[in-house]
């Protein structure tokens, strides 16, 4: 279990109330626990055994601490015994955490029994100082062509893939798994919030699979995951996170190398703190979602970043409801974030995948300082060209592609090519599609989109464009498609 | 609100092109009428010259006449181009200008020095994109082109060709076939040889004698040029009403996309003000609940 070594004076206390996956704990006044630490129920009631960590969230005065409960609250009654930890909810870490598969409290999911590590750590801890942070801003390569382009991933930073239900976040973040861990050498945590399990399940089946490099060790082995999923009580959902991150961390701060981190979905953690944020008595804010949304979240996103030791380059699924990012959980994570996908139905609805929308996503470093003059240039010629092309559509929509200008006619002719040259094969997704995967490098990207927009491939038709990787395979889809 | 605000501002201006689209429709309807009363008027008298033209030819009489003939080599030729000087007619102008394009590719291929003169607004500008340079433009010939200013014009042709410093006149336009068929064309009105042999299939069925007063060779003088204005006349004619029937029907389905787009702007809008006051009564509710 949780416990580290019980402190000399283990309290002791009873449960004094259970209001949904929260419950009150009445203590001795002088031997009040602490805030965040872990407090364990453990008894057996009717023949039923109970098993249940809470955290301490408030201090209500009177000797009473109200609790989080991090697993299911069905069982407990008022009058149980309360064990106090003496400290806050702690995981292993360590290189014996790889390739294994763990829920929140650092226990092993996966029946390959125990793990042994030297270490455990506490999932609540201080983010680095200020003055440790790494101030090293560079290009990280994914091989796809839209995020490579429109929006560039940042070594040791962050980035987050925004859109609503079913727009293909899992699948993307499934996607850079693959390329980004397959090629990577260092070591990758993946967190799984608030969703569908059998994703989980699925994601640990491919690592499994999924080889690195031209190695024959696969992916799962480099990789240890957390799960906390849609089955599991608010409470879980809302610690998972910081269970994985503390494993990540470690390996950031002890092995010094580069850590990938993913996330899938760090909505669900908002999600999971407003599912509790009433049980605990605040009052909710704006949409419904607990007043300290932005507290918690920055806690979080803070602890997610690089130092000058070792570095964590995030990729973060974020789930907008009801597609509307300006929902108080969306917008507060995208202040956190280097690099920001944004998935639009409409593109999707078009059934172009990766369905990135290119004028609402964006990135830091996409900057001529950071990712190069030319770079920065068809970048930018990419997003005007179809800005044009969207102000354009009212007037399509009603007049008809004839009443456009010349010079109009010809950005609308390019934006369409360019809009469907952005789709992309994924390897992930070659059973479903039939299409081998594409890794283009990031300079046939830029060369690709530099001769698009110059109108070098203009006689192409339109659908020869879906589904390549760099302009020369849709020149030589066009041939077979006019065979 | 911004999302409903943002709806709002669209839903204006749609209903401002709407407003704008239904209106053209209209009086494109009302100019279509004059204009198609004009050019039907115009095509019996031109079909009769043309007739008569034909009948003559096959007379077997011996006569010559500058415009009839063939030049032996023909080096320079003329590509006139009707299109219109105002937008908002669907596919007329680049249907036109289209193969327009096509002749003219054709005849530089082939090695002429093809002029180019171009009437309307529209076709000068996508010349000018294309950069191709017309010689002579034209912006006066409107919904209502006169038999003095299209004279103007075939007289200069005439006296080009008899002196030989023409081979060809090529007239790239939207040929009127009925209110519901209209085609972009090139037709080759110089020389006439090219004119006749598509009538002649059609007026041929008899054959008459005529006997000629003063001359044959008087009549004729007289008659082909007429001919030939009369059919430019036609095609200035028959573009003209081309025009407005192609102005109706791109308004009309404009209006209609208008009205579709008006009818899922309001949906959206409706949503968008009710989930908004979803939200506002949740919040409002959520906030006294927590109060008490």
């Amino acid at each position: 279990m949780a416990t580290t070594e019980a402190s000399s004076t283990t309290a002791v206390g009873k449960i004094t109330q259970i209001i949904g996956s929260t419950f009150d704990a009445e203590f001795p006044e002088n031997q009040m626990p602490e805030i965040y630490n872990a407090l364990v129920v453990k008894e057996t009631i009717k023949g039923v055994a109970i098993n249940v960590t809470g955290e301490v969230q408030q201090h209500l005065g009177g000797g009473r601490v109200r609790c989080v409960a991090l697993a299911s609250t069905d069982g407990m009654v008022r009058g149980m015994n309360v064990t106090d930890t003496g400290s806050p909810v702690s995981v292993p870490v360590g290189k014996g955490t790889l390739g294994r598969v763990f829920n929140l409290l650092g226990e092993p999911v996966d029946g390959r029994g125990e793990v042994k590590t030297e270490e455990r750590w506490p999932i609540h801890r201080k983010p680095p100082l200020l003055e440790n942070l790494s101030a090293k801003t560079e290009l990280f390569e994914t091989g796809i062509k839209v995020v490579d382009l429109l929006t560039p991933f940042v070594r040791g930073g962050k980035a987050g893939l925004f859109g609503g239900a079913g727009l293909g976040k899992t699948v993307i973040l499934t996607e850079l798994i693959a390329r980004i861990a397959s090629a990577h050498g260092g070591y990758s945590v993946f967190a799984g919030v608030g969703e569908r399990t059998r994703e989980g399940n699925d994601l640990w089946l491919e690592m499994q699979e999924t080889k690195i490099g031209q190695t024959d060790r696969s992916v799962i082995e480099q990789t240890c995951m957390v799960f906390g999923q849609m089955n599991e009580p608010p409470g879980a959902r809302l610690r998972v996170a910081l269970s994985a991150l503390t494993m990540a961390e470690w390996f950031r701060d002890t092995t010094g190398t580069d850590t990938l981190l993913f996330v899938d979905n760090i909505f669900r953690f908002s999600q999971a703190g407003s599912e509790v944020s009433a049980l605990l008595g605040r009052m909710p804010s704006a949409v419904g979602y607990q007043p300290t949304l932005g507290t918690e979240l920055g806690e979080l996103q803070e602890r997610i970043t690089s130092t000058k030791n070792g570095a964590i380059t995030s990729v973060q699924a974020v789930y907008v409801p009801a597609d509307d990012p300006t929902d108080p959980a969306p917008a507060t994570a995208f202040s956190h974030l280097d690099a920001f996908i944004y998935l639009e139905r409409k593109i999707s609805e078009k059934g172009i995948y990766p369905a990135i929308d290119p004028l609402a996503s964006s990135s830091r470093i996409l900057d001529p300082q950071y990712v190069g003059e030319r770079h920065y240039r068809v970048a930018r010629e990419v997003q005007q060209t179809l800005q044009r092309y969207r102000e354009l559509q009212d007037i399509i929509a009603i007049l008809g592609v004839d009443e456009l200008s010349e010079e109009d006619k010809l950005i609308v002719h390019r934006a369409r090519r360019i809009e469907r040259f952005l789709s992309q094969p994924f390897l992930v997704a070659e059973v479903f599609t039939g299409k081998a995967g594409k890794i283009t490098p990031l300079e046939d990207t830029i060369r690709s989109f530099e001769e698009i927009c110059a109108g070098k491939w203009d006689h192409l038709p339109e659908s020869a464009f879906m589904y390549v990787g760099s302009v020369e395979e849709a020149e030589e889809q066009a041939k077979r498609m006019a065979e | 609100m911004a999302k409903a605000r943002a709806i709002v501002k669209r839903l204006k201006a749609v209903k401002n092109i709407r407003k704008i689209t239904r209106t053209m429709e209209l009086i494109a309807t009302a100019r279509f009428k004059k204009a198609m009363d004009r050019a039907s008027e115009a095509a019996a008298y031109t079909k009769k010259i043309s007739e008569l033209v034909a009948d003559l030819s096959q007379a077997n009489l011996e006569f010559h006449h500058p415009l009839l003939e063939k030049h032996e080599t023909e080096k320079n030729s003329v590509l006139l181009v009707l299109t219109s000087n105002r937008g908002l007619c669907g596919g007329y102008n680049s249907g036109v200008l289209k193969a327009a394009l096509k002749r003219y590719k054709e005849l530089t291929a082939s090695g002429q020095n093809v002029r180019l003169e171009v009437s309307g607004k529209r076709g000068i500008s996508f010349l000018k994109f294309q950069g191709i340079a017309a010689s002579q433009t034209y912006t006066h010939f409107e919904d209502r082109p006169t038999f003095e200013e299209v004279d103007e014009l075939a007289s200069r042709y005439i006296a080009e060709y008899v002196e030989g410093k023409i081979d060809r006149l090529d007239v790239a336009y939207t040929e009127f076939i009925s209110a519901s068929r209209q085609q972009a064309a090139v037709h080759s009105l110089l020389p006439i040889s090219a004119l006749e042999s598509s009538v002649d299939t059609t007026a041929t069925a008899q054959k008459y004698d005529y006997e000629f007063l003063p001359s044959a060779q008087e009549i004729l003088e007289e008659i082909v040029p007429t001919a030939f204005k009369a059919r430019l006349f036609k095609s200035f004619l028959d573009a003209a009403v081309s025009e407005q029937i192609a102005r109706m029907v791109a308004m009309k389905g404009a209006t209609e996309n208008a009205n579709e787009m008006v009818g899922s702007l309001s949906a959206q809008y409706n949503r968008a003000r009710q989930s908004q006051i979803t939200s506002e009564i949740l919040e409002i509710i959520g906030g006294a609940a927590a109060l008490e």
